[in-house]
């Protein structure tokens, strides 16, 4: 029996988050992704890089640089349906009908500008990586989507299976050190996984402590690089104890780092987590920081994180200002050589 | 009561589009955020007692029959009663018995009185009820529910507050009112029903089972009058809030201040029994210019079943100091307007779990960021954010 009339009426502005947390499931078991794409998306950048597919120390990205732009897109496309007056009865429908992949093909389409900063996000971590003198191998049919959107919305019975089938591929390589790139991975892979994945209990480390670890051998231009503040992601700064590491690497890279309010262990998120949940709430926070960012007094915001980037990028363009938001690896990739 | 996390989002997005609502609880965050460091600063020995009080906790949490029996021993000593509520429905029943109708009742503020709906209960029996914490009296005047859990009507602003005194106390107050006048207004309000008053009800910050002390830590100076000039004194409060001793109880109220950023307290408070007198002929008496009778009833609705629940049984830890809510990102968009009917932020979406059921909790766990800040200050090292998160799987179980 279908909803009655006042029930749809009662949530007529609302999301109806179920329908989402369905979505999100099973297009990851379709296809691994969170939202529909080919498989291809996590690995293209890659292309043209003379990258080893086989090392002792592995990259294993997770797919979160890449996707996004397309998360990006599918938040921004459920914050007008949040607006509109159709939004829980499309979506409700669209779970119904099981119309899911037509649904997201219409919403998922990032712009090329956003897809290029994701490349260059990549491809600045790994000439990083290798100007530490780290010898860096990237087995590409290994690397996918490391599934941390369902752990952080409880989808645990999906989440067991992908974790399972993520680290049976990451131990088939057979590498020592599995170097990750963004927070919420390094968090999963490090700390998650063993829980789910019996046995699984590899070395993981994020790009950027091991290019802390090896930050004598990194090069970089002599002279002041200007005044940036570093908006710590919360996984880095309070799960995972990665405070000092960005801190050390900016300021080897000629930045002056400028600490805003809320930094450092009691950093404030970016509103993420719950942007496809509640996406005018979750704009809301990313406001709040970005605010807060910007009253610190700095040229260039640094973010660490995907999710960060994207949602204060947003939020400043809600708030109509214009500022200089870069990802780390772009902030220290630009600043590398004599 | 069911809770439907759409149903939740669209107060919040009332919420967050009413700039008087927003502008109050940013103002009182900024006043309030990351204050417990700067009193521990001041005040090192702040840490030696919480981490007295968090082992007191665990020890009682652990052993609680044993202590609501000592607790019942050391009561009756000081001839005082204990009465126990397994739920709501219990608790209004036996509160109804002892206060019975026609009377004049005093609150001092009370999170687990709301969560029991005891005024509205009291009231619907004839009896005239009056809240005095003067941000719980506003949420009275205005119908709502407390926005902080040491601080109910943080999203008031001061125009909205003196609106509510003059149409509802008919107070007269300055076209632009300071503070103090609205203070003044309620101090003049309160004064005769103080007087007049026939039974007094409290909370605890905290039960000592060896002394059966009750100890209430507050600033306004109301608890005192409430606990000390009516004839009847009625304290209610959870089994949580029991500990082994005298000592350890103290030192939770002072440790609640602290992590409530309102260090020193003005005023600690507390009562072993009615007061009394041996001052003729070394003979006792019992009430003597405070209460004559004094009762403590013991709640447990949801309480005991969270202690064998893996996924709740560290929150019964909770002092509710409300530090984790000042902390919270969420919260500082939503106030309680996230956590549940009576609780909020992320101690409240938990507390809505022990109280009205793991469903109800779960809906509300959906709007958490998982950002773990408040499992950073929280004085009693619960794990808030992965407690949250375990009531997401519940929800998601659901799809």
């Amino acid at each position: 029996m279908p909803p009655s009339l006042p029930a749809l009426i009662g949530c007529r502005y609302l999301l109806d988050v179920r329908s989402i947390l369905r979505i999100l499931a099973d297009n990851i078991k379709r296809t691994g992704l969170p939202v529909p794409g080919d498989p291809g998306l996590l690995t293209s950048w890659s292309t043209g890089l003379d990258l080893p597919e086989k090392g002792d120390v592995i990259l294993y990205t997770g797919g979160l640089y890449q996707l996004l732009p397309y998360i990006e897109e599918f938040a921004e496309y459920l914050e007008k349906l949040e607006g509109g007056k159709a939004g829980g009865l499309l979506l409700k429908a669209a779970g119904k009908l099981r119309r899911l992949a037509s649904l997201s093909k219409i919403v998922v389409r990032p712009s090329r500008e956003r897809l290029e900063y994701s490349r260059q996000v990549l491809v600045s971590i790994v000439e990083l990586l290798k100007s530490a003198g780290v010898e860096i191998a990237y087995p590409r049919s290994v690397d996918s989507y490391s599934g941390v959107l369902l752990y952080d919305m409880g989808l645990d019975t999906v989440f067991k299976e992908h974790a399972r089938k993520v680290a049976e591929a990451l131990e088939s390589v057979g590498a020592k050190t599995i170097v990750t790139i963004d927070p919420h991975t390094t968090h999963v892979l490090r700390k998650v996984f063993p829980r789910y994945v019996e046995g699984f209990a590899p070395t993981v480390k994020s790009y950027i402590e091991v290019l802390a670890e090896n930050i004598d051998n990194l090069q970089f231009k002599q002279g002041d690089a200007g005044r940036v503040v570093i908006h710590d992601p919360c996984f880095y700064a309070r799960y995972e104890d990665i405070i000092d590491e960005p801190r050390l690497l900016l300021g080897k890279a000629g930045y002056t780092v400028v600490e805003p309010r809320r930094s450092g262990r009691m950093t404030y998120c970016c509103g993420g987590p719950i942007e496809s949940i509640a996406p005018r709430l979750s704009r809301r926070i990313a406001e709040t920081r970005a605010r807060e960012l910007d009253e610190a007094g700095g040229e260039i915001i640094a973010t660490l994180c995907p999710i960060c980037y994207s949602n204060l990028r947003r939020a400043y363009r809600g708030l109509g200002l214009e500022r200089d938001i870069q990802d780390l690896s772009i902030l220290l990739y630009r600043r590398l050589g004599p | 009561m069911s809770i439907m996390l759409e149903k939740v989002l669209e107060d919040i997005y009332k919420g967050l589009e009413d700039p008087e609502f927003s502008m109050a609880i940013s103002r009182s965050v900024s006043n309030a955020e990351g204050k417990h460091l700067r009193v521990k600063e001041s005040y090192p020995y702040v840490e030696d007692l919480r981490l007295r009080v968090l082992e007191a906790k665990k020890k009682a949490l652990e052993n609680i029959d044993y202590y609501i029996d000592q607790l019942a021993r050391s009561l009756e000593r000081n001839h005082g009663v204990l009465h126990i509520a397994r739920d709501r429905d219990e608790a209004q029943s036996l509160l109804g018995d002892l206060v019975g109708s026609g009377k004049l009742v005093i609150f001092s503020k009370s999170i687990v009185a709301e969560e029991l709906g005891l005024r509205e209960y009291l009231e619907s029996l004839g009896n005239q009820v009056w809240e005095t914490d003067l941000g719980q009296l506003l949420i009275q005047l205005e119908h709502g529910k407390p926005m902080h859990t040491t601080a109910p009507a943080i999203h008031l602003t001061i125009e909205k507050a003196a609106r509510l005194v003059r149409e509802k106390l008919g107070a007269e107050l300055p076209s632009s009112p300071e503070p103090e006048d609205i203070v003044s207004a309620v101090r003049r309000f309160l004064r005769e029903i103080y007087y007049k008053a026939d039974v007094g009800i409290s909370g605890a910050n905290a039960v000592a089972a060896d002394t059966g002390s009750i100890v209430l830590v507050e600033n306004e100076g109301n608890i005192r009058l409430v606990t000390g000039y009516p004839p009847i004194h009625i304290a209610v409060t959870g089994i949580e809030k029991i500990v082994p001793s005298l000592n350890d109880a103290i030192s939770y109220a002072l440790v609640q201040a602290a992590y409530a950023g309102l260090f020193p307290p003005t005023y600690l408070n507390v009562i072993s029994g009615p007061s009394n007198t041996a001052d003729i002929e070394h003979r006792r008496v019992y009430g003597a210019h405070g209460p004559r009778e004094l009762h403590l009833i013991l709640i447990d609705n949801g309480r005991r079943q969270a202690l064998l629940d893996p996924g709740l049984r560290d929150h019964l830890r909770c002092i509710r100091c409300g530090r984790c809510q000042w902390e919270c990102p969420v919260w500082h968009h939503t106030a309680n307007k996230w956590g549940g009917p009576t609780y909020g932020g992320p101690m409240g979406v938990l507390w809505t779990a022990i109280t009205l059921g793991k469903e109800a909790g779960a809906e509300l766990s959906m709007l958490c960021l998982g950002c773990a800040r408040c499992d950073e200050v929280c004085p009693m090292e619960i794990p808030l954010s992965s407690l949250i998160r375990g009531l997401k799987r519940v929800y998601s179980s659901k799809i």
